[in-house]
This record gives C-alpha cells, sequence and structure tokens, in this order.
C-alpha cells in the first residue's frame, strides 16, 4: 500500500507542477494571449503604423457613418471601451451581426492622423441569448437599449416567454408587473 | 442573408457522426458477444466430454 | 500519514471491485439499456426542440440552433477528457486494468466529440464573427485539447506491448488536465472573440428558459450517448480481451496436446 500511496503523491506532484509551470507561463505571455487591444490601451501606447493590432471594443451609439467610394461602401464608426475612443475606417462589407452597441473587433493598423485602418472587421457578440420578441419588449418598455450596452439582469427577462412579450406588444399600455 | 446552411451542416455533422459511432460500438459488441459464444460453448462441451 | 494511507487502500479497493472484468461485463450489461435508450430519446428530443421549437435570437437569428449541438460537444469534450485523466490516475497510481481499457475505449469517442464542437464553432463563427477561426485562448485551447486526444490515441496504441503504451499514456493523459482549467477560464482571463460562458455555477443564466430547456435536454442526452457509447465499446473490449485469452490459453494446451501448429479459428475443435 506505501508503494501506492507514494504513486497518489508522485503524481499529485508532477501535477502541481506542471500546473504551476503552465500558470507562470501564461502569466508571462499574458500581453501576447489576449486577442485585442482596447481603445485606452491604443491611446496610452500607440503601435507602430506598420504594426498590425487588433482592436477591440463597443461601438459608439450614432457614430457610424456609412459612405460609398466608387463602388465599395466605407464605414466609419468609433469604438469605444468606456474610457476612450477610437474612430476605425473600414472599407468593405460589414458583418451581419454589425451594429451600434455591438462589441467588435478591428484588424489593421493605427495610421498617424488617429483614425484606425481596419481590413479587418470581426463581430463580437456576447453571452446574451434572448428571443427577439423579448428583446423587442424590453427596448419597448424602456427597460433596455441595445445601442447604448448589455442587456439588464438576467432574472428580470430570462423566464419571460415569446407569448408574454407578444402579449405585451398587443396591448402598449399595460406595464409588466416588474 | 440565410444562415440555413450553416445550421443544417452543424446538425447534420453531429447527427451522422452519432449515428457513426453509435452503430460501430453495437456492432463491434455483437461480433465480440458472438465470438466470445462460440469460444465459449465448444470448451464447455469439451470439458463435460472430457469428464 | 496513516489516515491517508488508508484512504488510498480504501479507493484502491472499492475501484477494484469494479476492476473485476466479469463484474463489469454484469454491471455493463444490466447498466447498456438505461443508457442507450435515455439518450436517444433525449437526443432527439432536445435537437427537435432546438431546430423548430426554440425561439431565434435577437442578435443571432436562427444561427443561435447551432448551439444546441456546439455546447453540449464542448461540455462533453472538456468532461470526457476529464474521465480520461481520472483513468489515467486510477491506472498509474492503482494500476487498474480496467482503467486502462477505459482510456482506450474514450480517446476516440472523446476526439470525435471535440472534432464536432470546432467544426460546428467554425459553422458558427462564419455567419456571426464573421470568419471560421481566430487564434483567441478559448479556440486554441480548444484546439490543443484535440490534439492532446489525438496524441492520446496514438501512443496508447504506439508499443508492441501494451502495458507500455498503457502507462505512456497515462503520463499524457494525466498532464494534459492542465489545459481543462485554461478553456474553462480562458474567456474571463483574457480577452477573447469567444464571448463568455453564460451558464455557471454561481451566477443566474444569461439565457432564456426558452433556449436553456432545449440546451440542458441536449447536453443530458449527448452526455448519456457518450457514456452509452464508451461502456458498449468498453465491453466489447473486455470480450475481446477475453477471446484473445482464451485463443492462447487454447493454442498453449494444443502446443502441449499435439505439439503441433494450431489453427487460431475460432471454431476449429481445439478440444476435439
Amino acid at each position: 500500500m506505501t508503494r501506492k500511496s507514494r504513486r497518489l503523491w508522485l503524481a499529485c506532484a508532477c501535477l502541481l507542477g506542471l500546473g504551476s509551470a503552465t500558470a507562470l507561463t501564461l502569466n508571462a505571455f499574458s500581453s501576447n494571449i489576449v486577442f485585442f487591444m482596447a481603445p485606452s490601451q491604443i491611446h496610452a501606447k500607440p503601435p507602430a503604423p506598420d504594426r498590425t493590432v487588433r482592436l477591440g471594443g463597443m461601438v459608439v451609439a450614432g457614430s457610424v457613418r456609412r459612405q460609398t467610394v466608387g463602388e465599395t461602401p466605407v464605414a466609419l464608426f468609433d469604438v469605444t471601451d468606456g474610457q476612450a475612443a477610437v474612430t476605425v475606417r473600414y472599407e468593405g462589407i460589414l458583418p451581419d451581426l454589425f451594429r451600434e452597441g455591438q462589441s467588435v473587433v478591428a484588424i489593421g493598423t493605427a495610421s498617424p492622423d488617429g483614425t484606425f485602418r481596419a481590413s479587418e472587421v470581426l463581430a463580437k457578440h456576447d453571452e446574451t441569448y434572448m428571443p427577439k420578441e423579448v428583446a423587442e419588449a424590453l427596448r419597448r418598455s424602456g427597460k433596455w437599449d441595445p445601442r447604448y450596452g448589455k442587456a439588464p439582469d438576467a432574472a428580470s427577462w430570462d423566464t419571460m416567454t415569446v407569448r408574454d412579450a407578444r402579449k405585451d406588444a398587443a396591448g402598449p399600455q399595460q406595464q409588466h408587473g416588474s | 442573408m440565410t444562415h440555413l446552411p450553416y445550421i443544417a451542416t452543424a446538425y447534420g455533422m453531429t447527427i451522422g457522426l452519432a449515428v457513426l459511432l453509435g452503430t460501430t460500438a453495437a456492432l463491434r459488441l455483437r461480433r465480440a458477444r458472438a465470438r466470445l459464444a462460440a469460444i465459449d460453448r465448444p470448451a464447455r462441451a469439451g470439458r463435460r466430454e472430457d469428464q | 500519514m496513516n489516515a491517508t494511507h488508508s484512504l488510498v487502500a480504501r479507493t484502491g479497493t472499492f475501484f477494484h471491485r469494479y476492476a473485476n472484468p466479469g463484474r463489469f461485463l454484469r454491471l455493463g450489461a444490466r447498466l447498456q439499456p438505461w443508457l442507450t435508450w435515455p439518450a436517444v430519446a433525449l437526443s432527439v428530443t432536445g435537437i427537435v426542440w432546438g431546430l423548430f421549437f426554440s425561439p431565434a435570437d435577437w442578435q443571432q437569428g436562427d444561427s443561435v440552433r447551432i448551439m444546441y449541438v456546439h455546447v453540449p460537444a464542448a461540455w462533453l469534450a472538456s468532461s470526457g477528457y476529464a474521465g480520461l485523466a481520472v483513468c489515467s490516475l486510477l491506472s498509474l497510481v492503482w494500476r487498474h486494468p480496467l482503467a486502462d481499457l477505459a482510456a482506450v475505449e474514450i480517446g476516440p469517442v472523446g476526439a470525435a466529440i471535440t472534432a464536432v464542437c470546432l467544426a460546428t464553432g467554425s459553422l458558427w463563427g462564419k455567419p456571426m464573427w464573421g470568419t471560421w477561426w481566430v487564434w483567441d485562448a478559448r479556440l486554441t485551447s480548444v484546439l490543443v485539447l484535440f490534439f492532446l486526444y489525438l496524441g492520446h490515441i496514438a501512443l496508447i496504441r504506439a508499443f508492441d506491448e501494451p502495458q507500455r503504451g498503457y502507462r505512456a499514456a497515462a503520463i499524457l493523459g494525466l498532464a494534459g488536465a492542465v489545459d481543462l482549467p485554461i478553456i474553462k477560464f480562458s474567456v474571463q482571463w483574457w480577452n477573447t472573440l469567444h464571448q463568455p460562458d453564460s451558464i455557471t455555477l454561481t451566477g443566474a443564466p444569461t439565457m432564456s428558459t426558452a433556449m436553456l430547456w432545449p440546451l440542458l435536454v441536449c447536453t443530458l442526452g449527448f452526455t448519456l450517448g457518450f457514456a452509452a457509447i464508451v461502456v458498449a465499446r468498453l465491453r466489447a473490449a473486455v470480450m475481446e480481451s477475453r477471446i484473445r485469452a482464451a485463443l492462447s490459453a487454447r493454442r498453449g494446451r494444443g502446443h502441449a496436446a499435439t505439439g503441433g501448429a494450431q489453427d487460431s479459428d475460432v471454431r476449429g475443435g481445439a478440444v476435439a
């Protein structure tokens, strides 16, 4: 039995050692593991103009301007992390999920004039899963505007069904209890 | 833009793989059981003859 | 020290009760229908519910339905590997023979479900994020898990002498368990393109119950299905090892009796 417990302790010790080695490595490289930089980080330490970086943040409500230069659509919008904002210029078709208030990741370079020239824009959806009708009901009742941030506390809507939301839509005067 | 092809492919792939794993496991089990029975039977019969 | 010794001993005895292959075969045969049929019923219910009766998402529309196969596959990929790591520990510490056979059988099933997780994730990412693949922490750590499965499958079959393969693969299986917390917490520790978990042990799920129910039904169905397939494969593996043992014993007896060549055919009456 002593041999068995020795093997158990040995296995635990090896796992612990390996675990802490991995933790230290990941900690040391954590700035390389992050998928994107926030606008405030870009402001604080502007990357070299020839370096491709990923910029992540929320599209500021009311900041999206769409133009067409020749044949290609051009979009200009501000991306913020709540502390700073960066204007992004992107030529091309934006992903379906792109909207004001949506989190996006733009891949490109920071040009010297302060705008970020994106070669690719990825939409990042959040962890809120909500039926369309419920989102619509929340928006109509003024509890949530998707353009200005995250959904309200899940407990306030996660049991609301599509039928509740439709009933709500049929009689807009009736207010929800809570 | 419709995303139906993506949804259909995802479900098709999952169901296909589940069916594949399930049937191979079932067939393997059936074969092993049949072979084991075939070995056990003459062995037992032989032992009885020995005694 | 004494307490830990007796604990180690007792754990060993507990697992060794089920190390007996005959006992496992009886238990497995009793268990099998209770795993298989609920798995089929729940998976079919969950998939039909998710595909046709659950609501479309406010931002993702119908594409959210990929969640009902992707998320259970992702959970199973991790918990399957946790099972593999437990088998590895049982093999390394207690030299549990059934744990070795279980590790052989869990590997391919786990690799398959991890492949499903990666593929469905890709199929979900293209229409939603706008890309098939990114090298963010969550996606990369799951890819590492897939390679760990593949490495385990290759290593456990790489040696002529099975015991050496079991030992080497068990070390890999246990060491690879370090990847599991990285997968789990990657979306909290680093900013990723992948969204954080909607369902956590601590907080309320940020998901409508109309979507949560089909997800849970699918998860339960897939998990039972995983267990059913592993148990069926393990039963087959135990039977196959018995067949091999019987054949080699018979060959030995054949050699002793006739001193000549003995065919390995099952029905070739070796005792005649």
